[in-house]
């Protein structure tokens, strides 16, 4: 075969085989000209977000790197959560830092879930090692932040709403990206947490590059880290009330039926996800409830008009085919319950807060990653 | 799911260690759930500085509590709301299933005989103790044997002692993974024949009209040697001896402090045996334990030391919710049944709380 024929084959490959084997880049697809903007765009990261995944050790990646799809378990209530998510005018992206390889089993674990997205954008880290940029294969901000702001530049939302966890910086990435579109963030701010970031030169003036161009609004409603190393709650409070540590997906979906993106009935099917796994009881949710009014995330009035709309729901038949519901007065007393015994309680309240220093926070990301290293933690 | 109500404003380290107890417990324990019972703001202040699972632990407002120095009818008495009440309350309104406290002692057994039942058949509930021994028993080697009753009560009569025998075999065949227990009276003589009467009476029935592994009377000297695994006493009685008990090992490490600093030999003899003596800490840590049980009632109390740290409150957690698990008074309601069947008498009408 000729040179040419090679180059013309490899330029005819589908960016699925071109990715995996790191000689391209996918690049997700935006809106077609004509087509409306979406309304609300949700951005999910997967690993320890969506998926129960283990990669504290070397043993624990190469574990997750031969699973099968059906071996990879998503956390109870995600499923229906992305499901309810996924309707008209909303659009679907997952930002992933598995590496590309993985892209054909993980969109085979997304199939068996139902799960319905629009972009799937998975780290080249083949690219990274053939490139010798072996600081970008650990490097989380000069990744995920480029990813995101070129979906947005490609689909513009008037609301987006953002979903991380706890083990590596998606709060600070998430956090960023936000005033990065917001506006808030000077490019000149955002070069120092680039240098912080340890990005490579050409990729921050990429970064640079995008987060000139990308249409800025202050679009990002909620930002929700699942707490799946259970780090104290308390230590998001400094991102501000925007940004909800959350045990669990009933209490992202009690802040996002108060934010009115879901309805009742809604949360109520992430509840028998959650319920239907085994590893959550009635009087889980009902503690789950009881946490996030506490921490001052969800008003206590929200808490109890959710049992009443679920009840309505269930009266008018919307959750036919779901027999095995506890009864609705017992899932009703259940929160109040939860709510009475907090007494007069005042739940947490926020004060003006000053502007992120993401300088600082990228430091300290490092730090805590050194300290989890030093303890085998990954 | 077993439901485990703990007193977060009892103990001298309270709230702090407990809460911390209890956060640490809500990660590992994932078929329980955790009520902290105390003032819902200190409590919900503290929670989101630990790592816990907000799924498995959550707070009950009580808005007063019970201080370790203040005495414990008086101060029942003057606050109803009291923390450790509350958290009674709870379980005996089937809200909890088990508690746990490291609170004043007294107010907490009173606490729960104001509102919580016996089990069927018997007469007075019992406090029980461990105490480090020099012989170690059942699959997981337990350096501790237990002594009951320690203080729940002040007298006890023959068909008392025989049902603190029957619930001291079934906490430690469960607790301690021992099959087969061997249960003492503690008496001033090994014969059968000495003893006050109630001891005596005890000792025939607990022959005749039961199959637990009972090896006799035993002597005080026999506790620290570990010749028993579940020493059987009244509550003056039992109190008396583990108040000793404490009194000589704080003495012993007294005088080896004294030894360290009075010759340069000694010193070297203690340094010499270091090693050996950390691991006997490792070995007697009453913290690894979590608390003492209060049997006889129809749910769990474990009461943990008054000075418990987190770990211990966590470990004290842990072992209300193995009781809970393993069935505990249901095989001491099993037992105490079977005795009654034996001796043939009817059996006790026993719904009416204990008195202390």
């Amino acid at each position: 075969m000729s040179l040419l024929d090679r180059a013309k084959r490899l330029a005819g490959l589908p960016v699925r085989v071109g990715e995996r084997i790191g000689l391209l880049d996918y690049v997700p697809a935006g809106i077609a000209e004509g087509e409306a903007p979406p309304t609300h765009v949700f951005r999910w990261d997967l690993d320890k977000t969506y998926l129960r995944t283990e990669f504290d050790s070397f043993g624990d990646l190469v574990k997750s790197a031969m699973e099968e799809a059906s071996d990879k378990q998503a956390y109870p209530g995600a499923t229906a959560l992305l499901r309810a998510l996924k309707q008209d005018g909303h659009r679907v992206c997952i930002v992933s830092g598995s590496p590309t390889q993985m892209r054909q089993v993980l969109v085979a674990k997304l199939a068996l879930d139902g799960i319905e997205y629009d972009e799937f954008v998975l780290k080249n880290n083949l690219k990274n090692i053939l490139r010798g940029r072996f600081r970008s294969m650990r490097a989380q901000i000069p990744y995920k932040l480029p990813a995101m702001l070129q979906s947005r530049i490609g689909a513009t939302a008037a609301a987006e709403t953002l979903f991380g966890d706890d083990a590596e910086a998606d709060a600070v990435i998430y956090c960023l990206y936000a005033d990065v579109i917001a506006g808030v963030v000077s490019l000149g701010d955002l070069e120092r947490v680039l240098t912080a970031s340890r990005a490579y030169e050409d990729d921050a003036a990429r970064i640079l590059d995008l987060a000139q161009r990308v249409p800025k609004g202050n679009a990002v409603r909620r930002v929700f880290i699942h707490l799946d190393r259970r780090s104290p709650p308390l230590g998001f409070r400094r991102f501000g009330p925007r940004l909800v540590p959350v045990f669990n997906y009933f209490q992202a979906a009690l802040v996002l039926y108060q934010d009115e993106v879901l309805t009742a009935r809604q949360v109520i099917f992430v509840a028998l996800e959650m319920l239907d796994s085994g590893q959550y009881e009635l009087g889980h949710l009902a503690t789950s409830v009881q946490d996030v009014i506490r921490r001052g995330r969800v008003a206590r009035d929200t808490a109890l008009r959710l049992t009443e709309e679920a009840s309505e729901a269930a009266k008018s038949g919307a959750l036919s085919g779901r027999s095995d519901l506890p009864p609705f007065e017992r899932i009703a007393e259940a929160f109040r319950e939860r709510v009475r015994s907090l007494g007069g309680l005042e739940p947490f309240k926020f004060e003006p807060m000053e502007p992120l220093d993401y300088v600082r926070l990228v430091d300290e990301e490092h730090e805590q990653r050194r300290a989890r290293r030093k303890q085998g933690m990954g | 799911m077993h439901r485990i109500v703990v007193d977060a404003m009892g103990g001298d380290h309270a709230p702090d260690e407990i809460v911390q107890g209890a956060a640490e417990a809500s990660l590992g324990l994932t078929g329980a759930e955790i009520i902290l019972v105390g003032d819902a703001s200190a409590l919900g202040r503290l929670l989101p500085r630990m790592r816990h699972d907000g799924a498995r632990v959550r707070v009950h407002h009580a808005p007063t509590w019970i201080d370790m120095d203040e005495k414990p009818a008086e101060a029942l008495a003057a606050k109803p709301e009291a923390s450790i009440l509350v958290a009674a309350d709870l379980v005996a309104r089937g809200e909890g299933d088990a508690l746990v406290s490291a609170g004043n002692t007294g107010a907490s057994i009173m606490a729960c005989a104001r509102s919580w039942k016996l089990v069927p058949g018997v007469t007075r509930a019992a406090l029980a103790a461990v105490y480090p021994t020099e012989l170690r028993r059942g699959e997981k080697d337990d350096p501790f044997s237990l002594i009951l009753d320690v203080g729940a009560t002040i007298d006890a009569t023959a068909d008392d002692l025989v049902s603190f025998a029957l619930m001291g075999s079934a906490y430690a065949k469960l607790v301690s993974k021992n099959r087969s227990p061997r249960v003492a009276l503690l008496s001033n003589g090994t014969e059968a024949g000495k003893g006050p009467a109630a001891v005596v009476a005890a000792h025939a029935q607990l022959l005749e009209a039961t199959d637990i592994n009972f090896i006799g009377n035993v002597e005080g000297l026999d506790i620290p040697r570990g010749v028993a695994d579940v020493i059987v006493t009244s509550g003056f009685v039992g109190n008396v001896v583990l108040k000793m008990l404490e009194g000589v090992s704080e003495t012993v490490v007294r005088l080896a402090r004294y030894a360290h600093k009075e010759r340069l030999a000694w010193r070297l003899g203690l340094l010499a045996l270091g090693s050996a003596i950390d691991q006997l800490k490792v070995l007697t840590d009453w913290q690894q334990y979590g608390g003492a049980p209060l049997l006889g009632f129809q749910h769990p109390f474990i009461k943990a030391h008054g000075r418990s740290n987190a770990r211990a409150v966590t470990n004290a957690i842990k072992l209300a919710h193995k009781t809970l698990a393993g069935g505990l008074n249901a095989e001491i309601g099993r037992a105490i049944a079977e005795l009654d069947e034996r001796n043939g008498r009817r059996k006790r009408i026993t719904t009416e709380p204990a008195q202390s």
